[in-house]
């Protein structure tokens, strides 16, 4: 049998500094989507936190611990990332093994913000999305999530979507950083 | 215009699919004759004011939306998600 | 007054003195044998059709603003045959006719030009249809040339062929297609119909329709009630508000399509350009300004002004096709209300009211159908049976499924058009 070679999704793409921002790769090696069951989104939240330490969060929100992050990606749904599930969670609500499927990336620096506002119609200042705030939307015509970090934004979009969602980030680093 | 999603907030037109009137949500009988099923599915209002319509929050949590609004000013009176408006047989006409 | 090029060289050598208003403006009279409701192109075409194929009838137009104030001059001015549907394409090619012989019927300069339209496609399975389609205009009756490539790039040289996404293949030519100087046919055939009697009556809303046992006896309006023996309701985007009053609901929905134009140009575009994939056409008016539009904005609307973000999506698409556009400023947009209707095709009919008749449904493509609408909507009117190029725009094949004239082969749905 031939041996594949792992690549992640921005492999030969990232990491790229263009003044003073930088767009870098994050590797996540577990991303599980869990949907809880009609009805049972109370105890599937604490069962999730009983598996791995984080409450189902709220819209827009985000919940961590140590490496375990939980991102709410929409109604009644979130990704799990960094740790993997267990298969007894089902019982609570649909999981579906996301891991490799989505590019994950970090925007840092001063005006990393200025370039999301260009991509993204939505408000990602600082007075409205603090660390630990995250919202789906679109970043020019892809689907994306978009969490603060306390020293960035962590984006992700469909791996498919990889290098489209590099071009458009560093396209639009390079228009902000000519400014500066 | 902008749509206040009710799990989202406030959000650009550009992240909502447009489905139609929220008549879609008073499906007929699958025998109630054609004249039912005719206006189920072709005949509208389409009210010059105050409308109720389908809208569908694709580029952010997926929801659907029955959103109140007027088509001659945009103006936006109220959002609920559909499956509220659904379950608790709110009037969606 | 007759035009000719005799008058417009005296009027000249005089001051411009002796020109006088193209069609009166009558007070309404208390009873006419023919109202019709609204004075769009289709409305002003159907009363100049009734005077002048079906004499002897006292005929009014209603119209709530001016003439000239609605769609008919509001859109891009595309005027073209090349339909595929039977049921459509017969009609089509039958408003092309009448659209050559229009300026002459009328003596007024429309201003009608068959530039050629070219519809681009990216794809061998796009060629495929192109190809069908071109065959089935030919076996109408009507023109279209399959031109490869380098055919095109001849034409349209600055196009970007490369595209990634949307290489250009080919186009389907169009020759006789064109465009015409929109408000210029509203005026002439306001003219023309007023020369033959009709009485042309614009600020006046009609605010009910008023029927005795099923039977219309007239309307009420904003200059008071007017008496009639046949109502023909021809208001596009206000369709639906205009048949509520006879307490009947359409397949309509009522949506924005905006138009564009940049400052004026030098000639550097002969054709229409289509670039379906990107909803996007493009034409050169007369004066130089590049005119172009693509999709609705998708919502129901009645406010006869764009949102934002469709125009940015046509922005892109011209940039994708002819990025040499980048270089051109915008001047003005505007919109208009589409009477869109499930399959994208038009309602030519009777209703349910006896002497009350419907003509609607257009959606982004009524204007190349002003002449042969006027034509099939008077027959239907005088005669009470429809015009054979019109037999198949019935009301009820939404309720039947029989004979759905779903152009695109997306659906017979709101929202797929
Ligand atoms: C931006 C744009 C681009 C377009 N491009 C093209 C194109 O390239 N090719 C093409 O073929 N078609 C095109 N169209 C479509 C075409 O313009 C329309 O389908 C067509 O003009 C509609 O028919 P009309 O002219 O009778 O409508 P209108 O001119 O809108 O006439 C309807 C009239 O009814 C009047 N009315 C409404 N309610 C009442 C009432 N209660 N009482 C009295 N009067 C009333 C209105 O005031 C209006 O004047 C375009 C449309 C738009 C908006
Ligand atoms: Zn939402």
């Amino acid at each position: 049998m031939a041996d594949y070679i792992a690549k992640t999704p921005c492999d030969g793409l990232l990491p790229q500094t263009i003044g003073s921002l930088t767009l870098t790769e994050t590797a996540v090696d577990r991303m599980t989507s869990f949907m809880p069951w009609k009805g049972r989104e109370k105890t599937a939240s604490k069962a999730l936190k009983a598996a791995c330490g984080v409450a189902f969060p709220g819209p827009n929100e985000t919940s961590a611990s140590g490496d375990v992050q939980a991102i709410w990606t929409g109604r009644g749904q979130c990704f799990i990332l960094g740790v993997e599930l267990p298969d007894g969670l089902s019982a609570e609500g649909a999981l579906t093994d996301q891991s490799d499927a989505w590019a994950v990336m970090s925007l840092r620096g001063d005006a990393a913000v200025d370039v999301l506002a260009r991509l993204c119609p939505v408000d990602l200042r600082d007075a409205a999305f603090k660390p630990g705030d995250t919202v789906r939307t679109e970043m020019q015509h892809m689907m994306v999530s978009v969490t603060r970090m306390d020293d960035g934004f962590q984006i992700m979009v469909m791996r498919s979507f990889a290098k489209t969602a590099v071009h458009d980030l560093t396209e639009t680093m390079k228009a902000i950083a000519a400014r500066a | 215009m902008r749509i206040k999603c009710p799990l989202c907030g406030e959000r650009d037109r550009r992240e909502f699919y447009y489905q139609g009137a929220a008549i879609a949500l008073n499906r007929p009988a699958p025998d109630a004759g054609d004249e039912a099923w005719n206006d189920y599915i072709h005949n509208r209002e389409n009210p010059a004011g105050r409308t109720k319509d389908l809208w569908h929050h694709e580029a952010g949590c997926s929801a659907w939306l029955v959103v109140e609004r007027n088509t001659v000013t945009h103006e936006i009176y109220g959002v609920e998600l559909a499956e509220d408006v659904k379950r608790g047989s709110k009037n969606a006409d | 007054m007759r035009f000719s090029a005799w008058q417009v060289l005296k009027e000249g050598l005089t001051g411009n003195k002796g020109w006088t208003p193209h069609w009166r403006s009558p007070e309404p009279k208390a009873e006419y044998d023919i109202i019709i409701i609204g004075g769009g192109g289709h409305g002003l075409s159907t009363a100049y059709h009734l005077a002048a194929k079906y004499g002897g009838k006292r005929i009014a137009v209603l119209e709530k603003g001016y003439i000239g104030g609605g769609n008919v001059g509001r859109n891009t001015t595309i005027v073209r045959a090349n339909y595929f549907l039977k049921g459509n394409s017969e009609f089509y090619s039958h408003s092309l006719k009448l659209w050559e012989r229009m300026e002459k019927d009328l003596n007024y300069n429309a201003m009608h030009s068959q530039r050629g339209i070219l519809n681009l496609f990216h794809s061998d399975g796009q060629r495929d249809a192109a190809a069908r389609r071109g065959n089935m205009m030919i076996n109408q009756g009507d023109d279209a040339i399959l031109l490869d490539r380098q055919g095109v790039r001849e034409i349209v040289p600055y196009l970007d062929y490369d595209n990634i996404r949307f290489p250009v293949y080919g186009a389907l030519y169009h020759k006789r297609g064109g465009t015409a100087r929109h408000d210029a046919v509203a005026w002439g055939y306001a003219r023309g119909a007023d020369q033959r009697g009709v009485d042309i009556i614009q600020n006046c809303e009609v605010t009910g329709i008023d029927i005795e046992n099923g039977v219309v006896k007239g309307v009420q309006t904003s200059k008071g009630p007017i008496k009639a023996k046949k109502v023909g309701m021809v208001v596009a985007g206000r369709s639906s508000q205009v048949a509520a009053m006879a307490g009947m609901q359409v397949p309509i929905e009522s949506t924005v399509l905006q138009a564009f134009v940049t400052e004026g140009l030098k000639p550097v575009l002969d054709n229409v350009v289509t670039f379906g994939m990107g909803h996007f056409y493009i034409s050169q008016s007369d004066k130089g300004g590049l005119v172009f539009g693509g999709d609705i904005d998708m919502y129901a609307s009645y406010a006869q002004r764009g949102n934002l973000p469709t125009t940015e999506h046509v922005v892109e698409a011209a940039m994708t096709l002819m990025p040499m556009i980048g270089k051109a400023k915008m001047l003005r947009s505007w919109g208009g209300i589409m009477d869109m209707s499930p399959d994208g095709s038009p309602v030519i009919d009777k209703t349910h009211v006896e002497g009350l008749y419907l003509n609607c449904g257009w959606n982004y493509g009524g204007f190349k159908a002003v002449p042969a609408s006027g034509d099939c909507f008077a027959h239907l009117m005088a005669k009470d049976e429809p015009h054979p190029v019109a037999a198949k725009f019935r009301l009820d094949r939404f309720r039947t499924g029989q004979n759905i004239l779903d152009e695109e082969g997306s659906g017979s749905q709101h929202n797929l058009h």
